[in-house]
């Protein structure tokens, strides 16, 4: 078990050093920034997804497009497409890596939004239209907040994609909590990586929590269901 | 009333749903669509609130066509039930059932107010006013839906099938609640069912449909049980569609004995071979056989002058001693219709 | 083509096989090792363990919430975290690759479980079916579909995920990306999605194809046109 107590030394050098504490290179600086990037990338992602995904599922018109984006958005390497748009559009602001960012986690949104109101009870589509709510009020009113569960469940797995993919933009350049780890790394500075990553899981448990609570929150207890992984 | 003029409905792929239907379904009745899969039953109601466009034809609502109304103002004014009931199951029973009240743009004090009065008048306990609709069995989940659907005063009430999917024990208590309802509210419904016994016991008027959507009879029930137009509806009517016709059969003009009864302990004053021996209250006890003096069989009865001739003769076989014993709506002994006054009853029903 | 950058296909040629470790072949090697041997660990792990989930009830929250939480570890970090037990090995990308695919997987295996239907259960134990055989014969083949769903999801996303593993020196064609970025050059990026995205295609034909031979009756039943 020597690699354990390696670990735990280095977990000790890296949060008992002052200096991880303080300045722009400092533990509360990058995560800042990378609650920042990731916060940005997601929003940015829900806007376009969310309604998207409503007006599809709702209209059925356009469904290849969530099929396509689905398969492509797993397949893409999220490394690969980093450093593709860095170097097309040069390494200056974080835009070349906050538009990957996006691309990535539009897709697990607009699907589970997509297949929420797809698979909305017929009967209640019915019944809604039936009692004389007009088509953006059967949407808004019953569809959507019957399908919240799966709405969120498509924006849960967005956000660990995202808080992964901006610790991956770390060798792009981008600031945030990868760094720590990208370079740690490239220096063989092994408290820092360690360090780092164990910040970065801790900040995945964090948002997943978040979350949950969201969704407890949010969600009509009525219509609680099961969620499921993938 | 709703006025069907000639209406079909016609899907692109040729096949007729609806075939030039022409019907009234009068203001204040139940008019029950019935018939096989396939007939175009629930089609044709669909098309009352456009849900479904006919193709051909017109339908009327008072004498203005559907055709012409924006559908979402038509549907508000026209209750709608469905199978499954259809609540919405991120809604609290209450605001389901306010739902239309809501859309019409009523105050949500006055909404909540009415949809508890309607709670209560489909005979659910106020306290689930605040549970989801999961949290409700079946037959409750289809009492909200009517309460839902009477939400705004409606004059007009769609019902689709609306009972087939709860158990046999349920359902009846549905139907007869309906038409408790029906009673005191004098809705036109229009009720779309494939039983058509459900036809026969809620319908003012039932309208028999056949494959291809075309209407085979239009009638009251008695009529449809004496006089089906033809094979198909004398088929879709089943077997016993002469016993089931004396549920139509007043008991009213029945006669009745009085000499058969004696009092609980009171001295056999007769030779008859069957007494009915009844209580202080003067409640039936059972019958007392002629040869077995000390034992009581048992006995059958039906409340006279408002159940059928159906429900007399029930009794009668219920019996060994063949009689049936009339009572009045507190349970009392008003008589005993013997197998005389039977044969001779269901002689002029045959005939009539 | 005198003395510009090379073109794309040139650049190819003469890279696919150098005969060096970072040649496109040897990358495309060891990039199919580390994904098809985490998308068939996760296979065997989520079987039996969505087998006892559906057997034994209580035990699906806790296993489903705990693959929730590793399925929500970002993967950069964990490959780090284990370099120190692992090394700078393909087991480091292997193991992590492994459970985000079984997270995936052992919901798949037990909704396809949980999606026969108890009329076919029921009529299986009537007949006399063993547990063992009922499962073999009967409820399993009727799983297939939904577990492949799932399986299509899993072998998609680790061959992509693969390349993560690039930053610690095992990504396979991954590789391609780093390359390409400490010394800016396109063809090696295009080149490494162009045949990641391949691959994943490729395997998610293979399961499309896996279910079209283990389940002929889906396809008679599309046919018929119900």
């Amino acid at each position: 078990m020597s690699w354990l107590t390696a670990f735990i030394a280095w977990l000790g050098e890296f949060f008992g050093d002052p200096e991880s504490w303080s300045g722009p290179g400092g533990i509360p600086a990058r995560l800042l920034e990378h609650l920042e990037f990731s916060a940005l990338a997601l929003a940015l992602a829900v806007l376009v997804a969310v309604p998207l995904g409503l007006l599809i599922g709702h209209t059925g018109r356009g469904e290849l497009v969530v099929v396509v984006s689905a398969n492509l958005a797993r397949a893409l390497p999220t490394l690969g497409l980093l450093v593709m748009f860095v170097l097309l559009l040069g390494a200056g602001s974080i835009w070349p890596v906050i538009i990957p960012l996006v691309l990535l986690s539009v897709p697990p949104i607009l699907v589970n939004t997509y297949e929420g109101i797809k698979g909305v009870d017929p009967e209640l589509r019915d019944a809604a239209y039936g009692m004389g709510l007009r088509g953006a009020q059967v949407l808004m009113r019953v569809l959507a907040p019957v399908a919240l569960p799966l709405i969120l469940l498509g924006c849960r797995l967005s956000a660990i994609q995202v808080v992964a993919t901006t610790t991956v933009a770390a060798y792009t350049g981008l600031g945030g909590l990868g760094r720590y780890v990208i370079d740690g790394f490239a220096t063989k500075d092994y408290a820092s990586v360690v360090g780092g990553s164990v910040l970065i899981v801790l900040f995945a448990l964090v948002v997943q929590a978040a979350f949950a609570v969201a969704q407890r929150v949010t969600v009509s207890p009525g219509v609680r269901q099961r969620t499921k992984v993938g | 009333m709703i006025t069907f003029d000639g209406v079909s409905k016609r899907y692109p792929d040729g096949t007729v749903a609806v075939d030039r239907l022409s019907l009234e379904a009068p203001t204040g009745e139940i008019t029950v669509f019935v018939g096989p899969s396939g007939c175009g039953k629930t089609t044709s109601l669909r098309m009352i609130n456009r849900m479904i466009d006919a193709t051909e034809g017109s339908i009327l609502l008072d004498g203005e066509p559907v055709q012409g109304i924006d559908p979402p103002t038509l549907r508000r004014g026209i209750g709608y039930v469905i199978q499954q009931a259809g609540l919405f199951p991120h809604r609290k029973i209450v605001d389901n059932i306010a739902t239309v009240p809501y859309l019409l743009g009523w105050d949500r004090k006055r909404a909540r107010a009415r949809a508890m009065d309607l709670l209560e008048r489909v005979g659910l306990d106020p306290a689930l006013a605040e549970r989801y609709p999961f949290q409700l069995s079946g037959g409750q989940q289809q009492r909200v839906g009517v309460a839902r659907a009477l939400a705004a005063d409606p004059p007009v009430l769609l019902m689709d099938e609306p009972f087939s999917a709860v158990d046999p024990v349920v359902r009846t208590s549905l139907q007869d609640e309906l038409l408790r309802l029906q009673a005191e509210l004098n809705k036109t419904i229009v009720f779309v069912t494939h039983d058509i016994d459900e036809a026969i016991k809620l319908g003012d008027r039932v309208a028999v449909l056949r494959v291809g959507g075309r209407l085979a009879q239009l009638a009251d029930p008695k009529t449809l049980l004496s006089e089906p137009a033809d094979d198909f509806v004398r088929e879709f009517l089943g077997r016993d569609r002469g016993i089931r016709r004396l549920q139509f059969v007043p008991t009213e003009g029945l006669r009745l004995r009085t000499d058969l009864t004696v009092e609980q302990g009171a001295e056999r004053g007769t030779s008859e071979p069957w007494l009915l021996v009844v209580d202080a209250e003067s409640r039936p006890v059972g019958w007392a056989s002629r040869e077995r003096p000390g034992e009581l069989e048992p006995y059958g009865t039906f409340v006279y002058g408002r159940d059928s001739m159906r429900a007399a003769l029930d009794a009668a076989l219920l019996s060994p001693s063949g009689c049936s014993v009339a009572v009045d709506e507190r349970g009392k002994v008003v008589g005993v219709a013997a197998r005389d006054a039977l044969d001779q009853a269901l002689a002029e029903a045959a005939d009539g | 083509m005198g003395d510009g950058p090379p073109s794309i296909w040139e650049w190819i040629a003469r890279n696919w096989d150098t005969g060096r470790v970072d040649s496109i072949s040897n990358l495309l090697t060891d990039h199919l090792t580390m994904s098809l041997v985490p998308i068939l660990l996760a296979l065997l792990a989520a079987l039996p363990l969505g087998l006892a989930c559906v057997r034994w009830r209580w035990l699906y929250q806790p296993t489903a919430g705990l693959f929730n939480v590793v399925y929500a570890l970002p993967s950069l970090p964990v490959f780090m975290l284990l370099i120190s037990v692992t090394g700078l090995s393909q087991t480091t990308v292997i193991i992590p690759l492994a459970f985000y695919g079984t997270a995936v997987l052992i919901p798949a295996v037990v909704d396809g479980l949980n999606s026969v239907p108890d009329h076919v259960r029921q009529s299986a134990v009537a007949m006399g079916f063993t547990p063992l055989r009922r499962l073999l014969l009967v409820e399993l083949p009727i799983a297939v579909p939904v577990v492949l769903a799932g399986l299509r999801v899993v072998a998609v996303s680790s061959i992509s995920l693969v390349s993560v593993g690039a930053l610690i020196g095992q990504g396979g064609l991954g590789g391609l990306f780093t390359r390409a970025y400490q010394n800016p050059f396109m063809p090696p990026v295009i080149v490494g999605i162009v045949l990641i995205v391949a691959l994943a295609l490729v395997a998610d034909g293979f399961v499309v194809l896996a279910q079209r031979l283990l389940t002929p009756w889906v396809r008679a039943r599309k046919g018929q046109g119900t």
